[in-house]
């Protein structure tokens, strides 16, 4: 069953170049809702063990593939966004059918790339999400895509070039007899090796994540991508930087993560707090919204590099649902666009118009600011709270990027939204048919989840003990 | 003094026997048939041959006490180099006639070059070696100056030059070896090369430093790259595919045989050779970046790809071996589609340009993404089976200790894959403008095009389809036939 959830959608993808054009669309969004119907399944079945098949036995890689609690929590969100993602685009894209046909390559790409349990593997899907995510900025992207293109290009096969050469260290200089995570765990490198190659996975990990001062491609690759939002809706789900480090950073590299912990926190404090001061400046939501993530991927980074339990749990927790509320606004902005004609923050009286479109953006925006009750807030809080005991005054600076974060959303969102609307401007229409739905979901899951975090903590948590227990046994 | 009689046995020998009687049978048919007609026999020909092969699988028959050895490595590289050979000749089937080609004596050289391929393939001793190189180097620079045009004559003339400079140096370092160990013989070599004498080491040296030489001329390791950029762009297209697949592979097979053969124990060469894949690399990709014509950056890609392959050099045989073949096939098909697309789009022999490709996607669909899956093969992107290829090529390098010039490929991977995003993404954007491209293609060039998807996408998700063939040690252990 967990084959078929990997790979129904890129099935999808395929057979819907034979689809009927009038049935493409109702056929992508059949097929990633029953993706998402598989993922709810297994969450209620209690995740599926790991599935371990010789795939180049004579080099020893292995199919290895299970979902447990992070992975199926981050594989659902995944599910879930590109679901939404799928209906918006089918409204919003005349000819949707490429696009829906890489929204679907990709979510296999995403989804596979959380059940691997190989690192051969996890690097085969880690690069598959990249194609469909550069095919759909260069056919839908705008004018200066061919930039931002290369530019994300290089900068994410850089960091898997080399991560590719430590994945063959760690399995030789280990003597690993298969790439599959366990027998890689069983065999562990030790000494300066296990440095080196820590550096080489953390240098595609630290581009996806994406850290300072590996993030130059992130800004620029949401300017350029389509104004709708469905392509940058790929492009937070694909921050699989963090999970990388969660899965097989820590666990394979434990004594390099402790002695490069302290540059690391530091490293990602200062992304938290740098991005949301260049956030101020930006006129243009698109570029807010990049800035505000990588912000938050920050946060993220702090408290996976902290490796203190609570605040690793609270990064999962911010990295799962930072996909869901930044998501909806990418697609909130693609709505405002379509409205108002730009993505300036500097439109005015959006809400005499629109109030229902300003409403939810505002309640999105609310969760990403971490206000409590938000599904933000028990992530934030939690990375905080965890970091503080490692590094008190690393957690004062990171905190400081959720004040600065009110700030500047709440001043971009005063120029959008409210103030007084041009005389002469266009007239608004507010959220109809879909879009509803588009909007709605997210909002609604990033309530659920900010009332009652017990549902997705259960999932994470017995991951993140496993994880402690595996430090404290490698780090003695 | 009694006479003795050679070691003569035919059944190893029919693989390459059937080549040549393809090549004989193409130069004497072509005054009777049509050109067609004579591709059809020559195709034939290397089924055959193909088929032989299969047969002598595993047998492990030598002929000429040793001098021809048709044991697995030769056979799995072999047929690597008959399915190159096929491709190309298929591809000309459609554009031959368009590039001013279709004679027969095109099929009779592209046979006799084959012949010369699978000789060096086959080859157990230095002077079998070298026979099927100038067999193959001969027939090379008569197919680069075939057609009748400038560019053409100008790309076989720099070929000849070079390629005769890159023989005699290949030739001395052939003297050097065997006035070192007394013997051209592989086993031989490899035999007296563990237990030299202080006074022979040097010279032993000297000649596998030559050899490595010449052979970096064949195969184009920088720095003794330069004719190819101009002899693969110079060339008409159908001989750049053939050039800068069969014969290339022929070449790395040749350096397989005597490095990772006949002189594994011999001193000094593999870092010699390290530093050379190292430039390979670095000179090979930087160039590529910089082209502005398509056919062009093919050739810098080419040389660039030589450095992935000579990585897999670097590693022990064992490793290194599997993984050289494993790429030169999906190099070949890889190479061979996508030129086979040049082909078949091109308005003239020179290629297109990058620019012209714009929106490719929206007037060729299909070309567009083959090219595409093919770019994305070349700079090893998975699912597509450049990834394992390059992946074995790292492993190969890393496990013998070269993790350094394991980075620097890792590094000038980013610059391959810059400029072959470059061009995938030109392909995708949209574009309104007439079409600039001819639409040459028929049967031959779609099936070699569809060939090459359906061979990078399947070895790409099951590389064991391959890879299981050549993977067992033994096969790499006995390159010098011992």
């Amino acid at each position: 069953m967990i084959h078929f959830f990997i790979f129904l959608p890129m099935l999808a993808s395929l057979l819907l170049l034979l689809v009927p054009v009038r049935w493409r669309e109702e056929f992508a969004g059949f097929a990633a809702a029953a993706t998402l119907g598989l993922g709810v399944w297994m969450w209620a079945v209690g995740g599926v063990p790991t599935i371990s098949i010789a795939w180049l036995p004579a080099v020893g890689v292995t199919y290895s593939v299970g979902m447990d609690g992070v992975s199926l929590l981050m594989g659902i969100v995944t599910a879930l966004m590109s679901f939404i993602a799928i209906i918006y685009t089918a409204r919003r894209i005349p000819n949707p059918g490429t696009m829906l046909s890489l929204i679907l390559a990709m979510e296999t790409g995403l989804l596979g790339l959380y059940a691997a349990r190989d690192l051969v593997l996890f690097y085969v899907f880690f690069e598959d999400a990249l194609i469909p995510s550069l095919l759909m900025l260069a056919m839908f992207g705008k004018t200066h895509r061919m930039a931002a293109l290369v530019k994300f290009g290089a900068y994410t096969l850089l960091g898997s070039m080399l991560m590719l050469v430590a994945i063959i260290g760690v399995k030789y200089l280990g003597g690993s007899p298969t790439f599959a995570l366990s027998d890689l765990l069983a065999h562990p490198v030790k000494g300066a090796a296990q440095t080196w190659l820590y550096l080489g996975f953390l240098a595609a990990m630290a581009v996806k994540l994406p850290l300072f001062p590996l993030h130059a491609w992130l800004p620029d690759f949401h300017e350029q991508n389509h104004d709708s939002g469905v392509a940058d809706v790929m492009g937070t789900l694909y921050k699989v930087g963090a999970y990388g480090l969660f899965r097989f950073g820590m666990t394979l590299f434990p004594d390099a993560s402790l002695e490069l912990r302290p540059v690391l926190m530091s490293l990602a404090a200062f992304t938290a707090v740098y991005a949301a001061w260049i956030a101020f400046r930006q006129t243009d939501w698109k570029r807010l919204l990049a800035y505000a993530g990588l912000s938050h991927m920050g946060l993220v980074g702090l408290g996976i590099f902290s490796m203190e339990p609570t605040a690793v749990t609270g990064a999962i927790y911010l990295l799962a649902f930072q996909n869901v509320y930044t998501g909806a606004l990418f697609l909130a902005a693609g709505m405002l666009q379509e409205r108002v004609g730009s993505l300036s923050t500097r439109v005015g009286g959006v809400m005499t118009g629109a109030p229902i479109l300003a409403g939810v953006t505002m309640s999105l925006w609310f969760a990403s600011i971490a206000v409590p009750g938000l599904a933000g807030f028990v992530g934030e809080f939690s990375i905080l709270l965890g970091a503080y005991q490692v590094s008190p005054w690393l957690a004062f600076i990171a905190g400081l990027s959720t004040i600065a974060a009110a700030i500047y959303a709440l001043s971009a969102y005063q120029t959008t939204y409210w103030q007084a609307r041009p005389v002469g401007a266009v007239k608004l229409y507010d959220l109809q048919h879909t879009e509803w739905l588009v909007l709605g979901v997210p909002l609604a899951v990033c309530i659920a989840f900010g009332v009652w975090s017990a549902p997705a903590l259960h999932l994470i948590q017995p991951s993140v003990s496993v994880l402690q227990l595996a430090l404290t046994g490698g780090g003695s | 003094m009694p006479l003795v009689l050679p070691d003569v046995a035919l059944a190893p020998m029919i693989p390459v026997l059937l080549t040549l009687l393809g090549a004989v049978l193409a130069t004497v048919l072509g005054f009777f048939l049509p050109r067609r007609s004579v591709t059809y026999v020559s195709l034939a020909t290397l089924v055959l041959s193909a088929a032989s092969m299969v047969w002598l699988w595993n047998q492990g028959l030598t002929a000429f006490g040793g001098s021809l050895n048709a044991d697995n490595a030769a056979i799995a590289i072999g047929l690597v180099l008959l399915i190159g050979s096929a491709l190309a000749l298929i591809v000309s089937l459609d554009g031959a006639a368009r590039a001013r080609l279709s004679f027969p004596e095109f099929d009779a050289m592209l046979m006799f070059a084959v012949t010369g391929t699978l000789i060096i393939a086959f080859s157990g001793d230095l002077v079998t070696m070298l026979i099927g190189l100038e067999v193959m180097s001969l027939s090379g620079y008569v197919m680069a100056t075939l057609q009748d045009s400038r560019e053409s004559e100008e790309a076989g003339l720099k070929y000849f030059l070079l390629g005769a400079t890159g023989s005699a140096i290949l030739i001395f370092g052939i003297a050097f070896v065997y006035g070192a160990t007394g013997s051209f013989n592989y086993a031989a070599i490899a035999a007296a090369s563990s237990g030299l004498s202080v006074g022979n080491a040097p010279v032993l040296v000297a000649g596998a430093l030559l050899l490595l030489c010449g052979f970096g001329f064949k195969v184009a390791l920088a720095p003794f790259h330069q004719w190819t950029p101009d002899v693969y762009g110079g060339a008409p297209t159908v001989v750049s595919l053939f050039l800068s697949t069969v014969v290339k592979v022929a070449a790395f097979a040749g350096m397989l045989r005597v490095f990772s053969g006949a002189l594994h124990n011999a001193p000094s060469w593999l870092d010699v050779l390290a530093v050379l894949t190292a430039a390979t690399l670095i000179v090979g990709n930087l160039a590529a970046l910089f082209q502005t014509n398509f056919k062009r950056l093919l050739a810098y890609s080419a040389v660039a790809q030589t450095g992935f392959l000579a990585l897999t050099l670097l590693g022990r045989p064992e490793v290194g071996g599997p993984a050289l073949t494993y790429y030169l096939l999906i190099y070949t098909i890889t190479t061979a589609a996508a030129l086979g697309i040049v082909a078949a789009l091109q308005r003239t022999e020179a290629g297109f340009e990058i620019s012209d490709m714009r929106g490719l996607y929206y007037r060729h669909p299909a070309y567009a993404v083959a090219l595409g899956v093919c770019l994305a093969s070349l700079a090893g992107l998975p699912p597509f089976a450049g990834f394992y290829a390059k992946y074995l090529a790292f492993q190969a390098a890393f496990q013998n200790g070269y993790t350094w010039v394991a980075v620097i490929a890792a590094l000038m991977s980013v610059a391959a894959f810059v400029y072959y995003l470059r061009v995938a993404a030109l392909m995708f954007m949209p574009d309104r403008t007439p079409a600039r491209e001819y639409d040459g293609a028929h049967f031959g060039t779609r099936f070699t095009v569809a060939l090459g998807m359906v061979g990078i996408t399947a070895l790409g998700i099951l590389p064991n389809l391959a890879y299981g063939w050549v993977a067992y040690p033994g096969i790499w252990t006995q390159l010098a036939g011992t």
